[in-house]
């Protein structure tokens, strides 16, 4: 049989159920239990880190790379995005510029799966994978071609770009936060509006991070916390430890999280034999 | 309890040196768990009839049949090959040999090595970091294959470029625009523009680097989805 922990989670040290300890953070819109801000928050406080690079949504769903040196600036990154940043570049330039010696890295799998290389096997000299502390993946379904995904909603909904003021993820349908209310859309259907890329990937919890994270609907205000390694625990433990974080353990949420990551995998093999 | 060292050849079959100065960066960290029978720190033949690991730098010319029989040998003196470098693994800027170039004017034909041999690891990169082979040992020694897998599918495939990225992930759409490719490219050849890459071709050394460092390109060839 096929090693399934192994491929379809990656390597697996402890999973956790984390929420954040802070009011501030638990009342903004995080995605589920503010964990990852509040794991962050503790890294850049204590000092184990000099900032994190993340995606900030600018305007409707398009975002750029940004540096948070403070709570304030990673309360304003939280959120969901999207679509993709096209980050690697951008997130060099802010390295060297704002000459961070050690970052985290808040990424999508596929980020996680390029920055994860790059740490390991630095190919080029010009690599910065000795700078990247801590690499946190975010649980992934896929990036909008948004281009067409405008399109759709605008042609079929009525809703303009620039009236979007947040996206969520709530069961089934996909929540369209507009000043004049908010329009529900079933997943489904928005999911054709994927970008095909995204289509053939079959890693939904990003398999090279330190710790990933995510939610499931089984645990409303939790945030599921996968551990990799002594790195990512030491991140987690540490949260914990010095009060920024609640933890409990998760592993009954595993089979939830590998139920997502099925799909995933499932999906990819369909398209990939369909594309390639 | 003394741990044996990993007995390790060096044969270089003729490139820019780039990868032979590489390994040497990366020896006094490896020194410990690895010996090196490398032919700049020896004088005459090979030290042992048997390797570990072979390591091998450089394309292979095939003007020269000298160069084929070399790599039999090695082939069967070693337990593993790994290609070090773009040329040894995937041809690298040796494929633009046109022969009557200088400085040597003779030869025209470079092909990677699983061209002539299989190989079993391979490593692109022009050239990879000593960190690189460093990691690479790590990884072997501690038998960790699914950190190696991406160098192990590599071994099977002859050819990866900026050439191959805009055909097989841009052309077919699955680009999805994370820019992981410009900044691998060592010179400068590839540039987004609107969120996709574009090739500019005349700089392209197909090291293949953009090709192995693209999430979905490596994420593919892992899942056996590519041309060998």
């Amino acid at each position: 049989m096929m090693p399934v922990g192994e491929t379809l989670l990656g390597q697996i040290r402890a999973v956790y159920l984390g929420r954040a300890t802070d009011e501030e953070i638990l009342k903004r819109k995080v995605a589920s239990g503010g964990a990852v801000t509040a794991m962050l928050t503790y890294a850049l406080e204590k000092d184990i880190i000099d900032g994190v690079v993340t995606a900030k949504r600018t305007k409707g769903l398009e975002g750029e790379a940004v540096v948070a040196r403070t709570k304030e600036e990673l309360l304003e990154t939280a959120g969901n995005r999207w679509s993709i940043v096209p980050f690697a570049a951008r997130i060099k330039a802010k390295i060297e510029e704002e000459d961070l010696k050690r970052v985290a890295v808040v990424c999508l799998p596929c980020q996680a799966q390029f920055f994860g290389q790059m740490r390991d096997f630095p190919i080029l000299e010009t690599d910065f994978g000795n700078r990247i502390k801590y690499i946190v993946s975010l649980f992934c379904m896929g990036t909008f071609a948004f281009e067409a995904f405008l399109n759709y909603l605008r042609v079929k909904y009525g809703v303009r770009a620039e009236e979007i003021e947040d996206i969520k993820l709530s069961g089934d349908f996909l929540e369209i936060h507009r000043e004049t209310g908010v329009l529900a859309i079933p997943l489904k259907e928005a999911f054709s509006y994927l970008q095909t890329g995204c289509l053939v990937c079959s890693d939904y919890t990003g398999v090279w991070s330190d710790v990933s994270a995510g939610f499931v609907e089984s645990e409303p205000g939790w945030t599921v916390l996968i551990t990799r390694n002594q790195r990512g625990e030491e991140l987690v433990r540490g949260a914990e430890r010095e009060g920024y974080l609640e933890l409990r353990d998760g592993s009954h949420v595993l089979g939830d999280v590998l139920k997502g990551a099925r799909e995933k995998l499932a999906r990819a093999q369909k398209n990939m034999a369909q594309l390639l | 309890m003394v741990m044996e060292k990993l007995k390790v050849l060096h044969v270089d079959i003729g490139g820019c040196e780039g990868c032979n100065v590489s390994i040497i960066r990366a020896y006094p960290k490896l020194m410990d768990s690895v010996e090196l029978d490398i032919s700049y720190l020896r004088d005459g033949e090979c030290k042992y009839d048997e390797y570990d690991v072979a390591l091998i730098t450089g394309g292979v010319c095939m003007n020269e049949p000298r160069i084929g029989e070399e790599l039999k040998e090695i082939r069967e003196k070693a337990k593993v090959v790994v290609a070090f470098g773009s040329c040894a693994s995937l041809g690298g800027i040796l494929r633009f040999c046109r022969g009557g170039q200088a400085p040597r004017p003779d030869h025209r034909n470079f092909q990677p090595i699983n061209s002539v041999i299989e190989v079993d690891y391979s490593i692109p990169g022009c050239p990879p970091t000593p960190q690189m082979l460093q990691s690479f040992f790590k990884y072997f020694m501690a038998g960790n294959e699914t950190r190696l897998k991406l160098f192990k599918v590599t071994a099977g495939v002859k050819k990866l470029s900026g050439f191959d990225l805009i055909d097989d992930v841009v052309l077919t759409g699955l680009c999805i625009g994370c820019g992981a490719c410009e900044l691998s490219c060592p010179t400068g050849a590839i540039k987004l523009i609107d969120k996709r890459p574009t090739l500019a071709q005349e700089r392209c050394i197909r090291c293949g680097t953009c090709y192995i460092r693209c999430p979905r390109a490596s994420q593919i060839i892992c899942l056996g989805g590519v041309k060998t």
